[in-house]
């Protein structure tokens, strides 16, 4: 590893790779090199994984994340590596990335490898390629940390398959939410095609966990990548996609990425990027969809055109919506509905519970677990406050949230 | 008034037989003044007899997690940590023995933020050692860093690095002390000499450009970057020293974005040695920096 063609090429491969929101290494478990076993590397700390970095644009730096080539004969109207682009190409040899990765983890840069990769040839011979990496760097070098691979589109299930078994997690994306955007955005793809390549994993992934020995089949699961603004679905639209993937297929992340125009796209593409903002309403309302308790319906009722509002984050939203349930009283709400309150995160709640089983709360109390209290002001109550009536009324409210509100137009302009 | 010196580093040991012993003889926290790092001073009264030590223990038992707290909070560089612990144990033995409880108890409340403080320190240790490759006598390879922790956390740490590591031969040096791995057991070195650090490894230039090149121009979130990687870790990371030419090219109008003072050293000592040699970030060009799309299969 010592010419400028390699470093040409990461800079071409990775700058490619970017765009792929999925960082994670979590949620593959635990694990380690066997004792005694002379020559294994790595492991898996369990819980989320480690970040090693951080760019500045705030993303944390935990895999070496890299397309083994940009080359594509498919030709998705969204993607800068279609056929018909003229992006300047590149392709690592499968060494290259072996030894990339290997000496990265070594240094301790990274948590392990996320690889994925246009099509060259046929979407066999590139998954055989890929599978060829990840079995390498298990079987050869004996490689414990993680490693996430992209599935290549309409491959053989039996290639996919395989892919588990050195794979902690393994991606299918989905691109678009509906099968209609998909034939016309992407129409080598199939929106069958790559659902079907879920439930046969899921089915996998099962058999693996019921075995009476137990094995380990992509302990991190599946996740699954969505781009938004690029057709006319509604953030109802994509968040039904996603509880849909999430309950039929138990995947674990759904991903979501604003589109942003690329030069020489399809014509039938916006002229515009999708706002930032909105990629990230959606993903404030997915984590409450998975962690707060909360319905789709909750999210998105009362919405405009089934759109999340850009201004306001929809826990706000929903609760300026639902002023009846407040104030909450926090020394006896239950979780559920402290849950709802807006500034106040799980764990948040999770203090709040403990304490008052010793104590009933003040709001000195409040300040001293640290909570935003301007923002929750108007909608608890504790020992000894109880916001005014008038607080809830719409106005005051909007005073109180005015300063997030210009924090996020900020935020969107960056 | 009874002074109570603690002589290593952190030093949680000695100041559990100290208040042990304090404890016994009913020495109330505000006649005790508590020193870190004294060199030679023997504290008065500090060497109990294995018979008094006995008593003390059963006499009064403290929960295990009160003291693997305090063994965290004795890590931090705080040097009020040994005063603030013994009041703890003394109000866990006078006043409450489930004080840990009261979240907002401002002695509780400060014990749980030394002890976050530590717990973080220790995670970015895993997060932030960079490895540079030396070949041995024997011309094996050896991985060595110089790494300057915020707070005594280097042994927190150390589990996980020989785990991960335990078939390579490494050296992770820091200010107050060094552990040297050789594949099979773990040698400890109080205060080693930084320049030991190698100032180059050629693979390090690919993880400037990886760094360089995975960053997206388009979404520029310096406060986020900031939050999660403060400058105070800067200095131990290549890579941090092409931010603000990254920043400043992918936003050249704004000149004012500039969280970018020069790093302030934090160690606990040894503060004026930096590794030697960081990244021209010349060299390094982001490339593409058009806002486009890709999105690979
Ligand atoms: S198959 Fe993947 S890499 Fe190829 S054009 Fe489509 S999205 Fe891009």
């Amino acid at each position: 590893m010592n010419s400028d063609d390699l470093a040409k090429k990461l800079a071409i491969l990775a700058d490619a790779a970017k765009y792929d929101a999925s960082c994670s290494s979590g949620g593959a478990g635990k694990r380690s090199a066997g004792k005694g076993e002379g020559k294994g590397l790595g492991s898996l700390t369990g819980g989320t994984g480690i970040c090693h970095s951080f760019t500045p644009d705030g993303r944390c730096v935990s895999l070496l994340k890299i397309l083994m080539t940009n080359y594509c004969i498919y030709d998705c109207h969204y993607c800068i590596n279609r056929a018909s682009s003229n992006v300047a190409r590149a392709r690592f040899s499968e060494q290259e990335i072996i030894d990339l990765t290997m000496n990265f983890y070594r240094r301790n840069y990274i948590e392990g490898l996320f690889l994925s990769s246009g099509i060259i040839q046929t979407p066999d011979y590139t998954m055989e390629a890929i599978v060829r990496i990840a079995k390498s760097l298990r079987q050869d070098h004996h490689f414990k940390g993680y490693i996430h691979l992209k599935t290549i589109p309409n491959a053989s299930p039996a290639l996919q398959e395989e892919a588990g078994w050195y794979a902690d997690r393994l991606s299918i994306n989905v691109e678009l939410p509906t099968s209609q955007s998909l034939a016309l955005y992407a129409p080598q793809k199939n929106l069958n095609v790559i659902t079907g390549t879920m439930t046969r994993l899921d089915d996998r992934i099962s058999e693996a966990r019921a075995a009476k020995k137990p094995a380990r089949y992509i302990r991190g699961g599946q996740s699954t990548q969505m781009i938004i603004g690029a057709d006319a679905t509604s953030d109802k639209g994509i968040l039904s996609a996603s509880v849909d993937l999430y309950s039929r297929f138990k995947l674990r992340r759904v991903y979501y990425s604003a589109f942003s125009p690329i030069p020489g796209g399809g014509s039938a593409l916006p002229a515009k990027p999708a706002p930032l903002l909105r990629e990230h309403r959606l993903y404030q309302a997915d984590w409450l969809l998975r962690f707060y308790e909360f319905q789709l319906d909750d999210i998105l009722m009362g919405a405009d055109g089934d759109m999340l509002d850009l201004n306001l984050d929809p826990k706000l939203a929903w609760a300026l919506r639902n002023r009846q349930m407040f104030p909450v009283d926090l020394n006896r709400a239950d979780k559920s509905l402290l849950l709802r309150v807006p500034g106040l995160g799980a764990r948040s709640v999770q203090k709040i519970l403990s304490i008052r089983r010793y104590h009933a709360l003040r709001w000195t109390d409040l300040i001293k677990l640290r909570l935003p209290t301007q923002k929750i002001r108007p909608f608890v109550s504790v020992l000894d406050y109880s916001p005014p009536v008038r607080l809830l009324e719409k106005d005051a409210l909007e005073t109180i949230i005015q300063p997030a509100r210009q924090l996020n137009l900020f935020e969107n302009a960056s | 008034m009874q002074t109570l010196s603690i002589r290593e580093k952190p030093g949680f040991t000695e100041w559990r037989d100290l208040a042990r012993d304090l404890l016994q003889r009913e020495i109330p926290p505000e006649q005790t003044l508590w020193e870190c790092g004294a060199q030679g001073a023997l504290a008065l009264g500090s060497t109990p007899c294995a018979e008094t030590r006995e008593k003390a223990i059963s006499s009064f038992r403290v929960s295990r997690t009160f003291l693997e707290l305090c063994e965290l909070a004795s890590r931090h560089q705080d040097d009020q940590r040994y005063a603030l612990l013994y009041r703890l144990l003394w109000r866990l033995h006078h006043e409450d023995r489930r004080l840990l409880a009261r979240a907002t108890d401002d002695d509780v409340m400060t014990l749980a933020r030394l002890v976050k403080a530590v717990r973080r320190d220790a995670y970015k240790i895993k997060a932030f050692v960079r490895f540079r490759e030396v070949k041995n006598p024997h011309g094996e390879p050896c991985y060595v860093c110089w790494y300057q922790p915020e707070h005594y956390t280097l042994e927190l740490a150390l589990p996980f690095f020989t785990t991960r590591f335990r078939n390579m031969r490494w050296s992770l040096m820091t200010p107050y002390r060094a552990a040297h791995w050789d594949g099979e057991a773990l040698t400890l070195e109080d205060n080693p000499d930084p320049s030991r650090y190698p100032a180059f490894d050629e693979v390090e230039r690919y993880w400037l450009q990886y760094y360089a090149s995975i960053f997206n121009p388009a979404r520029l979130k310096v406060k986020a970057m900031s939050g999660q990687m403060p400058q105070k870790y800067w200095k131990n990371l290549p890579e941090a020293a092409l931010i603000p030419e990254l920043i400043r090219r992918a936003n050249p109008t704004q000149s004012s974005v500039n969280p970018l003072r020069p790093a302030r050293n934090t160690a606990p000592q040894r503060e004026s040695e930096t590794p030697p040699e960081r990244a021209d970030p010349q060299s390094i060009r982001p490339s593409g920096l058009r806002a486009a799309k890709s999105d690979a299969p």
